[in-house]
């Protein structure tokens, strides 16, 4: 069997979709995303038979699996583990070569990293403590103007005037809310001042990285158009979103399972 | 003559009204709603009825809190810290530190021998710390606010909240939930990491005995108890302590008319007629 026919997968365990990706010479031959649900091991086993079924291979074909994200210590098969930063730089160095700065903004949590020429993490930092500036936040204000994830981006890029918030928390955000809405403000107007509340959280974040450009943004946050929009204004940067924002880490832990890196788990 | 003090907060609006003496002729607390200006007045025509006064017999009526801007008919508006102050240096002379745990935000006031205020802080930015916060989690849990107390009492023990953010905390709880944590060490869990909180923020201040707790948090005894652990000596807890920034206020509005002020009767009617 010669280089060319060698498949390598990366499984991406996140707090809100797992993720697959399948890569033959860093080519993307076949990716899946699932919601997390109860059970990391069985979504995780799910996405990685769908690549390999829509590529039409027997799971021995697979030369190696790179795994990363949450809770990659209860897989139902063989893997190198390798931190979800790394994958995640690595994929969008592949993608965009001339990134420099990577943001991932998660359902829980909001990355920023400085990447070397050879996509390695030069710096790091990571916003735990607080869901401003995560997509915790969306979520919570997007369930009570009852709009659709998918929704949130086109209808805030509609507004004329956002909303200006008082308050970073979302959880002050989400009374606030209530009586902007009482005093009849426009859904896309809230949906806008969210996004400026929570890009302001995430340009803190980016900030302190000591950003350099390219700009790429991954994550669900990279699905959000008003969000990618927002935050580039308060970076006053264009900010690159790959086409599969969500998939960038899976896709990346792939390409490193085929360069051999990480460590064997089990 | 009577004094009128009436404290318009985030959750709750109260008034109070006091005679000459600084008696307590009554007191009402009822929830603020979205409409500041026309509860105020119905709560205060509320007061007004229970004490079978008129709003013009009033030798001065103050308002304060967040709302304070909101009370057309007060003669004077002023902080809230000022007022509890105020009214806590006529419940308790020995008081040094307050503790004000609201429903969105926590304080911590620090006064002087005579009673004065001389330094405070506060946190108005987080959820995490005040009332919010266990206002939140209570519904996760399907519990009414007023039982949180009593309930965290019965733990032996408290389970680690690890997230400091109410969005993520309230994750948690669900989590430890599902792990099989009872729902008293939960409860005694979330006590213990809002009163850290908010020890950790009042110590900037310096904290001396006496120590008065104030505000909704107050009529949580499992936080009381949280937070005297973390101070290391019992607090003082007022018999109403939602009422201490109102009569705060009223106590201010005879202190002014004490110095020879007098109200605008013109102008409290204007203000009234104006939102009728």
């Amino acid at each position: 069997m010669n280089e060319d026919s060698k498949y390598y997968a990366g499984v991406d365990i996140g707090s809100v979709s797992i993720k697959a990706a399948l890569v033959n010479g860093r080519r993307l031959m076949a990716y899946e995303l699932v919601a997390s649900g109860g059970s990391y091991r069985a979504a995780a086993q799910k996405v990685l038979d769908s690549v390999l079924a829509q590529a039409g291979l027997n799971p021995e074909r697979l030369s190696g699996i790179v795994v990363t994200g949450l809770g990659n210590e209860s897989l139902p098969f063989p893997a190198r583990q390798i931190s979800d930063i790394s994958c995640q730089a690595m994929g969008c160095h592949y993608l965009f070569p001339s990134a420099r700065t990577v943001i991932d903004i998660g359902g829980q949590f909001t990355k920023a990293a400085k990447i070397t020429p050879q996509g390695r993490i030069a710096d790091f930092l990571m916003s735990e403590k607080c869901a401003a500036g995560s997509g915790r936040f969306l979520q919570v204000i997007a369930r009570i103007l009852q709009v659709k994830l998918e929704d949130i981006g086109p209808l805030s890029l509609q507004s004329q005037k956002p909303v200006e918030f008082s308050t970073n928390c979302a959880v002050f955000a989400e009374s606030e809310t209530v009586s902007r809405i009482a005093e009849g403000a426009r859904a896309e107007d809230i949906l806008a001042g969210v996004h400026r509340a929570m890009a302001a959280k995430v340009a803190m974040l980016v900030k302190r990285v000591k950003m350099e450009p390219d700009v790429v943004l991954t994550g669900g946050g990279g699905e959000d158009a008003g969000l990618v929009k927002a935050v580039g204004d308060a970076l006053g940067v264009k900010i690159l979103v790959p086409e599969l924002p969500r998939l960038s880490a899976a896709y990346g832990a792939a390409c490193l399972a085929e360069i051999g890196q990480g460590t064997l788990n089990n | 003559m009577p004094f009128a003090g009436i404290d318009i907060g985030s959750t709750m609006t109260k008034v109070i009204l006091v005679d000459q003496e600084e008696k307590i002729l009554a007191s009402i607390i009822g929830p603020t709603g979205a409409e500041h200006r026309h509860l105020a007045l119905k709560v205060m025509e509320e007061a007004l009825q229970k004490a079978g006064l008129t709003l013009e017999e009033f030798d001065f009526i103050v308002a304060t809190g967040y709302g304070r801007i909101s009370v057309p008919f007060a003669d004077k508006q002023i902080t809230e810290i000022t007022c509890h102050a105020r009214g806590i240096r006529s419940l308790f002379p020995t008081a040094r530190i307050i503790i004000d745990i609201g429903g969105q935000d926590s304080k911590g006031i620090k006064l002087d021998g005579d009673g004065k205020v001389a330094n405070f802080v506060m946190n108005d930015k987080c959820a995490a710390g005040t009332g919010r916060f266990l206002e939140v989690i209570a519904e996760t849990l399907g519990i009414k606010l007023d039982q949180l107390g009593d309930i965290s009492l019965k733990a032996e023990t408290f389970v680690k909240i690890s997230n400091t953010c109410t969005v993520f905390a309230e994750h948690e709880v669900t989590s430890r939930l599902s792990e099989g944590a009872s729902i008293s060490e939960i409860v005694a869990g979330l006590h213990e990491s809002i009163a850290g909180r908010i020890v950790n923020m009042v110590r900037q201040l310096g904290i001396e005995k006496d120590v008065v707790i104030t505000g909704g948090g107050a009529k949580n005894i499992g936080l009381v108890r949280a937070i005297e652990n973390k101070v290391g000596f019992l607090a003082l807890v007022p018999p109403e302590p939602l009422l201490t920034g109102a009569l705060g206020a009223a106590l201010i509005g005879h202190d002014f008319v004490r110095r020879g002020l007098r109200p605008d009767h013109e102008r409290r009617r204007d203000g009234v007629t104006f939102f009728q």
